[in-house]
């Protein structure tokens, strides 16, 4: 391996704000101040809707109906949460929302790893075609082959059932791709010492592979989070009645149907929107980085 | 029978046991049955489905093109194929200008730099559906948040959703919140790339900025404007879900977009399967051939 070219970041690291001509300390110049000020407000454009849903939350229908337009609620109390709460099958929208979350990520990880394991670090007839084949797949989106794959769930009974919300779309090429190009990074002479010392094909995968590639794990696990958490076209066609609604087409539903109050949509769509924004703070780094390397979403 | 055991005896390898000649398949299998069922067959089944007729899913009555003809003769369908297009060219213009711009504001900035990057991705987060309906709320033509905030400034109120093109528009902005921020994450690696040896050598000659960033970080950054391009071409063909809460398509179908037709003829009544898999074969048909015609002009852009 030869060392990479050294990145913007590194030199800057190494020479902090100046190259060899300045001289003195740096002044703020016209293009600074116009820097600035244009990505101010695209930081107010990005970001004011979310506030202004987060603060029409707290707000009484009166409130928001209220013209000219009030900015903070009266009060902060949590009466639209716990009316939301209350009424409907809101617990239920938000139980499907995370059984299907959880329950496809860990299959994606699970079936996605073992691939990638056989893909990587086997040498077998059509490995090549087979990688090929998961690449391409890329460019099937479900929009594509929404219907048949729909024939496909009906068939097997699948409508309407949180198992056919999270079996279809867990074999994630975008997840093969990200931990194949992870574990070609493994030493072979690992798994092969493990092999002598008499460990199993599966064991050698479960003990030894999958431990060291917990950075990958995490980037496709916190990826699939978001899709499938977010998701909408899929569910709203195979959630067809209430009981397996998620969220997003509980949502999307009771906005068309204009039965609900709009102060309990807005709750409920906090509720929606706060787990993915936590889940970014948090992971944040794994996150710009993985989406950087692969470029897919 | 001697010559089989020389042949064994005189081969220095040993034929890999069974076990872990099996064991890639094995590996392999359970990804490969979920990717089968639920992608590749139904990928190839879709054109066959796309030669029938039904409107229940169950019978089907054999069409051979005709479901094509219909949807080729179809004011209804090129209307929305009309729409589709202005949406996915104006979201890719938006998508790519404004990405690029963002990506190089940011890496200049060396204060609060990390911060800027982390705001602009946070719609990307934002479930989609939320955000149309959030955002059809802000652009409420009475009391809405955008026109008090434009009264302020004594305009008149804007009929935002209400007029036809303006809608269109404001689905295709609503689009580009949305993902912006992805789009400029994928820009922003592309410039932290780049050898900051360049520009200095590119200063001692005294190009200004302007022809810096022409000649000299644009082509330096085409890897990922190609990706950008190809992503937001793909998303672009493929919007629905904040559409489906921002405007339902309307009004009077003036933001109805392919998917829509796809959803719509597939699974509401009254139920055309046969337009929604022909729309569906189209919609694949024009993105690939996109995709193939932005991959080689990138391919050969790059090799110039």
């Amino acid at each position: 391996m030869t060392a990479p070219a050294p990145t913007n970041r590194q030199i800057r690291k190494q020479t902090p704000g100046r190259t060899w001509t300045t001289t003195g300390t740096r002044r703020v110049t016209a293009t600074d101040a116009l820097r600035v000020v244009i990505l101010s407000t695209f930081v107010l454009l990005a970001l004011i809707p979310v506030v202004w849903t987060l603060l029409g939350s707290f707000k009484t229908p009166a409130e928001l109906a209220a013209r000219p337009i009030t900015i903070l609620p009266e009060n902060w109390g949590l009466d639209n949460y716990t009316d939301a709460l209350g009424r409907f099958n809101f617990t239920v929208y938000l139980r499907n929302s995370v059984l299907v979350t959880v329950g496809a990520t860990v299959l994606t990880l699970t079936i996605n790893a073992m691939a990638a394991y056989g893909l990587a670090k086997y040498n077998f007839r059509g490995r090549n075609g087979l990688f090929l084949l998961t690449l391409a797949t890329i460019m099937i989106p479900l929009q594509v082959i929404l219907i048949p794959v729909y024939q496909v769930v009906a068939s097997m009974g699948l409508v309407n059932t949180l198992w056919g919300l999270i079996i279809p779309a867990a074999a994630t090429p975008t997840g093969v791709f990200i931990l194949r190009q992870y574990m070609l990074g493994i030493p072979d002479e690992l798994i092969e010492a493990a092999r002598v010392d008499g460990s199993g094909e599966f064991r050698t995968f479960l003990r030894i592979v999958l431990p060291l590639c917990r950075p990958a794990l995490a980037v496709v696990a916190i990826l699939s989070v978001m899709w499938r958490w977010n998701d909408f076209l899929w569910p709203l066609v195979v959630a067809q009645s209430e009981g397996v609604y998620t969220l997003p087409v509980a949502l999307a539903r009771f906005n068309a149907e204009e039965t609900v109050p709009f102060n309990l949509i807005l709750a409920m769509s906090v509720v929606t929107i706060v787990p993915v924004i936590l889940l970014f703070l948090v992971f944040q780094r794994q996150i710009t980085t993985g989406i950087a390397n692969t470029g897919i979403k | 029978m001697t010559a089989l055991a020389t042949d064994k005896a005189q081969s220095p390898r040993r034929r890999k046991p069974w076990g872990l000649r099996l064991a890639p398949y094995l590996f392999l299998l359970p990804n490969m049955a979920i990717f089968g069922a639920f992608t590749i067959w139904p990928a190839i089944n879709g054109f066959n489905i796309s030669l029938y007729s039904s409107s229940d899913g169950r019978r089907f009555r054999w069409e051979g093109l005709g479901n094509y003809e219909r949807i080729l003769t179809d004011n209804e369908f090129w209307g929305i194929a009309l729409n589709t297009l202005l949406f996915a060219v104006g979201y890719l213009i938006l998508s790519v200008s404004l990405g690029v711009l963002l990506a190089v504001l940011v890496n200049q900035q060396r204060r609060g730099r990390a911060f800027f990057r982390a705001a602009f991705f946070v719609p990307v987060l934002i479930s989609p559906v939320v955000a149309g309906l959030v955002w059809n709320w802000m652009l409420e033509r009475r009391g809405g948040l955008v026109n008090s905030f434009l009264a302020l400034f004594g305009v008149e109120e804007v009929a935002w959703l209400i007029d036809q093109r303006l809608a269109l528009l404001c689905v295709i902005g609503v689009g580009v919140w949305l993902q912006l921020g992805f789009y400029m994450l994928i820009l922003l690696a592309g410039l932290q790339g780049i050898d900051p040896n360049v520009y200095e050598a590119a200063q001692i000659d005294g190009a200004s900025r302007w022809r810096q960033f022409w000649s000299m970080t644009l082509p330096l950054l085409q890897p990922s404007v190609l990706v950008v391009v190809i992503l937001s071409t793909i998303h672009g063909f493929q919007a629905f879900d904040f559409i489906f809460t921002l405007t339902g398509g309307g009004p009077v179908g003036a933001t109805t977009l392919i998917v829509q037709y796809i959803y719509e003829n597939g699974f509401v009544s009254p139920i055309r399967y046969g337009m929604a898999t022909a729309g569906s074969v189209l919609l694949f048909l024009v993105v690939f051939t996109l995709t193939v015609i932005n991959w080689i002009l990138g391919r050969r852009r790059e090799a110039a």
